[in-house]
């Protein structure tokens, strides 16, 4: 899994490639808690590049939203891939997380 | 992240759960030995067989030969008028629209006077209490009893009862029971699981009670999967079938199109599951 990290107004983009699974959560779970605990509480995933996620990625998604809400910020998905989708659907992600078909879309959600 | 006990868990999902066995098939060209496996409804047939230790194609045969239309031919007629004339019929919690008597036989053939004890790696059946609602986990006893507990559909076929106890399908308490491999010990547990059809046209009572049944069953589904997601230790790993063409209750002449689905949705997860395999032996 690749994580790159970038700024865009006063929204931290956290982009993913690979997989979201029980081998690569942790990994994700410290680069969200860095940007939180840093006083990045906007954060957008970036989710284009996610082929797959499993129960240990979906813990670490939860992780980050509620610290990030709790700091008064949220955590966003944009460009989720339909196999992914599903597995977030199933699992009752999309009743509590906001997601956005691309970036520019789910950066200008923290505008309004 | 290291584990030492797989599931498999199966879940409700009628003639779909024939993916279980591309599933299986994939599995064992992989050379991943499961530790336990559970089985809810449909998938209750396929949890046996595959806890039975029996090759795909065995029960693939199997399930052609007991899972037609056939089964659901002979209508209850006396369920029938006492649901219309509960008073002068009499009505009561055996009800359902189709006479048992076929499915029961071809249960028998399947399974014949096997049981739990006869299965070689555990195997947990699931099921519904009529009376309080709570899922029973079958472990022990007669097979044919916990796979027709495990299958009564609501409406159509009756409860069925156990000793005391009277039982309605699986899928009423938790279509896709992660939950019982939690409960009993296992780390990774890969899960087969199906939301329930939508009709397309509620045509009759009996279309319009199955709508309310799959909107019911599919959100049951959802919110203890996501339940379950979180409460879990190590990792469930959800393989979904996508199916191009719809799929009714007894398609059993679609079944090799079902297997090879499963058989495609596990390939996805093969790498993962080597890596997952490799971490766990050099931990």
């Amino acid at each position: 899994m690749e994580i790159e990290v970038t700024h865009r107004e006063q929204v931290t983009i956290v982009a993913i490639v690979g997989s979201v699974d029980g081998l690569t959560a942790g990994e994700l779970s410290q680069s969200f808690r860095e940007q939180v605990r840093g006083g990045y509480v906007r954060i957008v995933g970036d989710w284009s590049g996610v082929e797959y996620t499993s129960s240990a990625g979906l813990r670490a998604l939860l992780e980050t939203v509620k610290e990030a809400r709790q700091r008064g910020g949220d955590l966003r998905l944009a460009a989720v891939q339909p196999d992914v989708l599903r597995v977030l659907e199933l699992a009752g992600f999309t009743g509590i997380l906001k997601l956005f078909p691309d970036i520019e879309a789910a950066v200008g959600s923290f505008r309004s | 992240m290291s584990f030492r006990r797989l599931a498999l868990v199966i879940g409700s999902g009628s003639v779909k759960c024939a993916a279980a066995l591309g599933l299986l098939k994939v599995l064992r060209r992989e050379g991943i030995t499961v530790d336990m496996v559970v089985g809810c409804s449909g998938g209750s047939l396929y949890a046996a067989m595959i806890a039975l230790g029996g090759g795909v194609e065995e029960a693939e045969e199997k399930t052609r030969r007991l899972w037609t239309r056939e089964i659901t031919k002979r209508r209850n007629t006396k369920a029938l008028f006492s649901a219309i004339l509960p008073r002068l019929f009499g009505f009561d919690e055996r009800f359902g629209l189709v006479d048992d008597r076929m499915v029961l036989e071809r249960l028998r053939a399947a399974f014949g006077t096997r049981t739990f004890q006869d299965a070689r790696i555990p195997l947990y059946l699931t099921a519904t209490d009529f009376h309080t609602g709570e899922q029973a986990v079958f472990s022990s006893g007669s097979l044919v009893d916990a796979v027709r507990a495990s299958i009564a559909i609501p409406y159509v076929f009756q409860p069925w009862r156990i000793g005391e106890r009277v039982f309605v399908d699986g899928f009423l308490s938790d279509p896709m029971p992660v939950g019982v491999a939690i409960k009993e010990g296992a780390d990774v547990i890969i899960t087969m699981g199906f939301e329930s059809p939508y009709q397309t046209r509620v045509s009759s009572v009996l279309r319009f009670a199955f709508q309310l049944s799959s909107i019911t069953s599919n959100n049951l589904l959802r919110a203890n999967f996501a339940f379950h997601n979180l409460a879990h230790h190590n990792e469930i790993i959800p393989i979904i079938p996508q199916f191009r063409e719809p799929l009714h209750l007894f398609d059993t002449d679609k079944i090799p199109y079902v297997i090879e689905e499963g058989e495609r949705a596990a390939e996805q997860q093969v790498p993962y599951l080597r890596k997952l395999l490799a971490a766990s032996a050099s931990s």
